[in-house]
């Protein structure tokens, strides 16, 4: 940020700031009018935005085109609209701002900002430099990264591995300081926290703090990696890329059976599967030679779509909705661009053209589908699917099965038995009883049965022809394209295959530019809350310019190629997804304590530097399971059928109008209510409402968001979920640690936040206590009524106005900024 | 408008009530510089690009689609075309639903109840609408609105948030985003639905249709529930006074902001605030339902259903009291217009329970001087046929199907020409014959009454400037005063 900036904006303050980034905007713009104005970067999109719709390629009103160096200069009909040095010369410039009696251009659009305009003049005055297209600087995300060299640094002792010397090289440019290490306590919190999504036990954090030896960080981060816990906190973002839910969306909202490619998720990031093969299972797991079960769930990250089941639904025409979707969603995650623009013209910006779109929407287009689920029943599963259930269901279909056929033998032979079965009689009572048992058991059976996973998976069994859609317009087909990554890009080598297959082997091959920068900066955003490139969703050429570049090289080139042990560096694999996150959280970078100082904040506010940690509140997600955890109330089980924990009895209710079927909320009971929030059942049309600030899933999600409201405040001051953790704790800590009233509440408090409380901490949180014990004494039944939120079963042996003030003080550290944040 | 931009606004605020921080409270301050006039409670990430003519939006859904032609869209002729063709070089310009779309027939199915003349202006309505007939001077009706969807969801959500595909920010949360809130003490966007009584309407709420999509999550709508508790989580917990509540909250803040003094984290500052106004909406939100203070002659201008918990009546009631507390936003949804099998009884019935309620909003907006500065907008997804569907010897079982080529909407107060009808349709209310406004024409003319300019109101993702309006729409003068 420039100077100026700060100052108009310290100044004027909240009071006026739309006025004072205005001024502020005209300031700085003065002063870069000395900067070269680059025309590739800054010209050419404005441009491409406001002028090409009508003077470029055919489209050249008033004879006039913008799209190439020669007929700009040569002018349209009325003469040369450029005069390089002479903005007053330039009738173009007259033109877009309204002079000289005639219309402003654009006509008919909003008139390019003054800024633009301010641009425009500069570029004119320094002579309009327009560069050949072939001279044109390519976008650096378009050339394939090579391993920059390891900077060097002043303060070399501060290095623990090469993402460290990246970093302080930019520190020390900008003449400041890493922050100290962060406390021991605080690092393997937000270790643990980063890692599996949970805070760490007041065992894990002793057993950490008397730990000596020089690798004891190193033991809990190989600790962490090793927990299966870690798959479920990594695939909680890759399930928001890849717009995971439980049922279709729409009016019917049918249900799925989708949590079995979730189970693959998190097993495939248990497993450390290499990210390759993690690309080619998703992307086309389903075309690979004597493809397992396995691989054919994993291509089911295509199927997690949206899906119309709406009365006059238009199948063909919701076909390529979903078309349009696996096309935005696989090339936001793997190019980190967006595609959609060419649906209805070239890219404006990037180099992707209409062609690019549909020759890619053809890998896609191969799919047995109609476009429309099929109607009736809970579960709407659209063609093509596969049935995936796990050896005990198929052990408790078995079972069923043969309980039913024994039922339906004794039946029958009982039926040829005149003594049981006398004709034109009732039949005897036995065999009414036996007829009764093999209806309930076919029942059984049956609805077993159909609660069995039908996944809905890719296939390429039904070729098309792909055509160019006249403005993303279905009815409107042009000309027929075939399967090809885009133009642009490094051709795919010959002996790939011409489908996905070959599409996903393309993306993970060394000659593509993006995949490994994309990745290694959405893993990177899992740790420093922003990505390098902060719009991690879009490295084209309106991206967010990464901050550390090199950094940002070093790391996709590692990533993509692994390396051979070096100082600082172990040996690592190609596309190792542990080996990158253990780099990133063992360095020195990484281990920066969060606390920062109002200079530094002044300087920068979004630790764009990274001269600290970052200091992030946790997804909705994760408080849930923070708040289960420290309760003892978490079920860890891992995987299986989504479930329902407490929601607001009618949750559903607005759903109800569908009355093919029941949609009354299925509230779990027992152990369900209390597993990790990954598994809680997500319903596209009405997601869970405690899981506030969450992607809807609905579309592809790259980016978390995180906001602070009044209504996030409610959820976790008032939820049964918090409520009934703070009981729970309470309790916990009367059993266990009974004494003093404040040791117990320090107790809790260390339990949630993973330090020791201070002394003044201790006694704020005892007053809480204290006025709730005088009111809950004075008032059993409001005690006995607080004590009644959750299904968990109380300790009724503990005094009731004690667990409930001790309740009340928990609810407070439960809602303590620190306890929702990692530090 | 991009993300920057934001950011750096959102920097200044967050720097300004940082240095705050030690010496007076940052609500306090808020406050009082609200009372001084001269800062909003929350500003917007945009200044009006021009005076605007209204500055709260309140849009009452018809959801499931109204029949335009049997209320709307008098055409006398129609009459006597009773169970005649359409002719196909009407029917060939529009898209159908699968539902109709292999019908070989079609017959004219004339309006089922007579029109009558309303107001000064003599404007033509359905004798099911007395009570929008006696505020028909008071509207701008459209006719010739058109869209490009056929089926519910999608047409919903292209209304309402640009794009027939869900996850683009919805109406009401651009607005919020780009003007700010009005209040402390509420959400600025808020959201009620209803249904018609015997739930005969097939049409589902989506949370996508008042989401935020790409904008922050605190720009999405706020839904109030009919039954049960009228916001998620407002309710302490059972047992839980407000007295220990409040002493609870101040010891949280008390906790918070040691912490913010040994981590110097903004964010800290903002969570405080934040609870502080949860604190306040548990007392403003029930205070707001309190309807039995209003008085009876305000009460039985919404009729009696006012009375019914989830009502559209009810529902309508609250709107004007949410707005006249500072709400920006207020969206009812309401279920029960999608008669392909009913019209004969539910077209009635629909009217019964959303006529008086709908006049009654723009009568009291307008007697309390809120009109004019309000946007009333009575909506839908899309339109009906005037072919029946079904039977047309069977009143019992026929119907309309949707019909995206041309309907009707009408807007109230915000500078919006009262007693104006705007456009033509053809002699079979099938095609717009005359001056039609598309979706996002419509969407252009709301956002310029709120003081923004379609085309700049932009919110940059994914390395594109995205717009409520796409890369349509054009500002509908004649509508507008």
């Amino acid at each position: 940020m420039k100077p100026g900036w700060k100052v108009q904006l310290v100044i004027s303050g909240a009071v006026i700031p739309l006025c004072a980034l205005l001024v502020a905007s005209h300031i700085s713009l003065a002063s870069t009018q000395a900067k070269r104005v680059e025309f590739n970067s800054e010209i050419l999109p404005i441009l491409k935005a406001h002028c090409y719709e009508c003077h470029a390629g055919e489209k050249n009103a008033g004879g006039l085109r913008l799209d190439n160096r020669a007929s700009a200069f040569k002018g349209g009909a009325g003469g040369p609209s450029l005069v390089a040095g002479n903005p007053a010369k330039s009738p173009l410039l007259d033109r877009i701002m309204g002079l000289g009696g005639k219309p402003r251009m654009p006509i008919g659009f909003a008139p390019l900002t003054d800024a633009q305009t301010v641009l425009i003049k500069t570029w004119i005055a320094q002579g309009a430099d327009w560069p050949d297209a072939s001279r044109a600087k390519k976008h650096w995300a378009y050339i394939n990264p090579v391993k920059p060299a390891i900077p060097t640094v002043r303060n070399a002792a501060w290095i623990r591995n090469p993402i460290d010397s990246f970093v302080l090289s930019r520190i020390e440019k900008a003449g400041l300081k890493p922050a100290p290490e962060a406390d021991r306590t605080t690092l393997i919190r937000r270790l643990t926290l980063d890692l599996i999504g949970l805070p760490p036990t007041v065992a894990e954090v002793q057993e950490f703090l008397a730990d000596r030896s020089p690798n004891a960080y190193e033991k809990v981060v190989d600790r962490l990696l090793a927990n299966p816990h870690f798959g479920e906190k990594m695939a909680l973002p890759w399930l928001d890329a890849a717009r995971y839910a439980d049922s279709n969306g729409f009016q019917q909202d049918g249900d799925t059976f989708q949590y079995v490619w979730r189970d693959w998720v998190v097993k495939a990031y248990n497993d450390n599967m290499p990210f390759d093969q993690f690309t080619i299972e998703q992307l086309a797991g389903d075309l690979l030679p004597n493809a397992t079960l396995d691989q054919k769930i994993a291509s089911g990250f295509n199927r997690c779509h949206l899906l119309n089941g709406e009365g006059g639904a238009i199948a063909e025409e919701q076909r390529n909705v979903i078309l349009f979707d696996r096309v935005e969603v696989t090339s936001t995650n793997w190019m980190g661009v967006t595609m959609m623009c060419s649906q209805c013209h070239d890219h404006k910006y990037d180099p992707f053209t209409m062609k690019d779109y549909y020759s890619l929407m053809a890998f896609f287009n191969n799919v047995p589908e109609s476009g429309v689920p099929p109607g009736g029943g809970q579960y709407r599963i659209a063609d093509p699917w596969i049935e995936a259930s796990s050896d005990s269901e198929k052990a408790t279909l078995k079972e069923l099965d043969s309980k039913f056929s024994d039922l339906d033998k004794t039946v029958k032979e009982m039926d040829k038995d005149p003594a049981k079965n006398p004709m034109g009689k009732d039949p005897a009572p036995e065999l009414k009883a036996a007829r009764d048992r093999r209806q309930s058991a076919q029942r059984d059976r049956d609805n077993y049965k159909n609660n069995l996973p039908r996944v809905m998976v890719m296939s390429d069994a039904q070729p098309r022809k792909t055509y160019i859609l006249q403005r993303g317009n279905y009815l409107a087909p042009g000309l027929e394209v075939t399967s090809t990554t885009p133009a642009y890009l490094p051709a795919e080598p010959a002996d790939f295959p011409k489908n996905r297959l070959g599409l996903a082997k393309w993306f993970v091959s060394r000659e593509n530019p993006l995949t490994a920068r994309v990745h290694a900066n959405r893993i990177w955003q899992i740790f420093f809350g922003l990505g390098l490139v902060k719009s991690a969703e879009n490295f084209g050429v309106q991206c967010e310019l990464p901050t550390n570049p090199e950094l940002l090289d070093w790391l996709a080139v590692q990533f993509r190629e692994g390396s051979k042990a070096s100082k600082n560096l172990s040996e690592t694999a190609p596309w190792d997804m542990k080996a990158l996150i253990r780099l990133i959280v063992t360095s020195a970078t990484y281990r920066q304590s969060s606390k920062v100082t109002a200079q530094l904040w002044e300087r920068d506010p979004e630790n764009r530097l990274l001269a600290r940690a970052p200091r992030f509140r946790m997804p909705s997600l994760i408080l849930r399971d923070i708040a289960l955890s420290t309760s003892g109330l978490l079920n860890d089980k891992i995987g299986g059928k989504p479930v329902y924990p407490y929601q607001p009895i009618d949750i559903w209710e607005g759903l109800a109008i569908t009355k093919e079927r029941d949609f009354t909320y299925p509230q779990s009971k027992g152990a369900d209510l209390y597993r990790r929030s990954l598994y809680t059942f997500w319903r596209r049309t009405v997601a869970p409402g405690n899981m506030f600030d969450a992607s809807v899933r609905n579309t592809c999600k790259v980016r978390t968001s995180s906001t602070s409201t009044p209504l996030h405040a409610l959820t976790t001051l008032n939820d049964i979920t918090w409520v009934e953790a703070s009981r729970n704790l309470a309790q916990h800590v009367i059993k266990e640690h009974a004494g003093s009233a404040p040791g117990m509440i320090a107790k809790a408090f260390q339990i949630v936040c993973a330090r020791q409380p201070e002394k003044t901490e201790t006694l704020a949180l005892t007053r809480i206590f204290n006025r709730a014990t005088a009111e809950f004494s004075a008032n059993q039944k409001s005690a006995e009524a607080f004590l009644k939120i959750g299904d968990s079963v109380r300790d009724a042996s503990i005094p009731v106005a004690e667990h409930a003030a001790l309740t009340a003080a928990c609810l407070a550290i439960y809602n303590l900024d620190e306890a929702m944040t990692r530090e | 408008m991009n993300p920057e931009f934001e950011e750096r606004i959102g920097v200044t605020r967050r720097q300004f009530f940082g240095k705050s921080a030690t010496g007076i409270g940052v609500a306090a301050l808020a406050s009082l510089l609200q009372s001084e006039g001269i800062a909003s409670p929350t500003p917007g990430m945009l200044a009006p690009h021009f005076a605007p003519k209204a500055k709260r939006v309140v849009v009452l859904w018809q959801g499931g689609a109204p029949s335009h032609v049997d209320l709307f869209d008098h055409k006398p002729g129609l009459m006597e075309k009773n169970g005649q063709q359409v002719p196909d070089a009407i029917l060939s310009k529009a898209r159908l639903s699968t539902m109709t779309a292999a019908y070989k027939n079609h017959p004219v199915l004339p309006p089922i109840r007579p029109f009558k003349q309303y107001g000064k202006n003599g404007t033509y309505l359905s004798s099911l609408l007395p009570h929008i007939g006696g505020i028909s001077d008071d509207i701008c009706l459209i006719k010739s609105m058109h869209t490009d969807a056929v089926n519910h969801a999608p047409g919903v959500t292209f209304f309402l948030t640009g794009s027939q595909v869900p996850g683009r920010p919805s109406f009401g949360a651009w607005a919020t985003y780009g003007l700010g809130s009005m209040t402390n003490d509420l959400p600025s966007f808020v959201v009620m639905t209803s249904t018609d009584v015997g739930r005969t309407c097939g049409q589902l709420f989506f949370d996508y249709y008042w989401g935020s999509g790409f904008l922050p999550s605190k720009y999405q709508g706020v839904r109030f529930r009919g039954e049960g508790e009228p916001v998620l989580y407002l309710k302490n917990p059972e047992g839980m006074s407000p007295e220990l509540r409040r002493q609870m909250l101040d010891d949280i803040a008390e906790l918070n902001r040691r912490r913010l003094a040994d981590y110097g984290d903004p964010e800290i500052e903002t969570r405080i605030t934040q609870y502080e106004m949860a604190y306040k909406m548990q007392t403003s939100v029930p205070d707001l339902l309190e309807i039995d203070k209003e008085p009876q002659h305000i009460l039985e201008m919404y009729g009696p259903d006012v009375h019914r918990k989830g009502s559209y009546a009810r529902n309508c009631l609250l709107a004007r009291r949410l707005l006249e507390r500072g709400t920006r936003f207020v969206q009812l949804m309401h279920s029960g217009w999608d008669q392909h099998s009913n019209l004969d009884t539910q077209l009635e019935l629909q009217c019964r329970d959303t006529d008086q309620p709908s006049a009654a909003l723009v009568a009291d907006l307008k007697q309390r001087g809120l009109l004019d500065d309000t946007i009333v907008l009575w909506c839908s997804e899309f339109g009906r046929t005037v072919f029946v569907q079904g039977d047309i010897k069977n009143p019992a079982g026929h119907g309309r199907d949707h019909l995206g080529s041309c309907y009707s909407i009408w807007a109230a107060g915000g500078g919006f020409k009262g007693g104006y009808v705007h456009g033509e349709t053809d002699d079979y209310c099938y095609n717009v014959a005359r001056d039609p406004v598309h979706t996002h024409d419509m969407q252009a003319t709301l956002l310029n009454q709120l003081g923004i300019d379609h085309t700049r109101m932009t919110y940059r993702y994914q390395g594109r400037d995205f717009r409520l309006t796409d890369v349509y729409g054009k500002v509908v003068r004649e509508i507008i005063w």
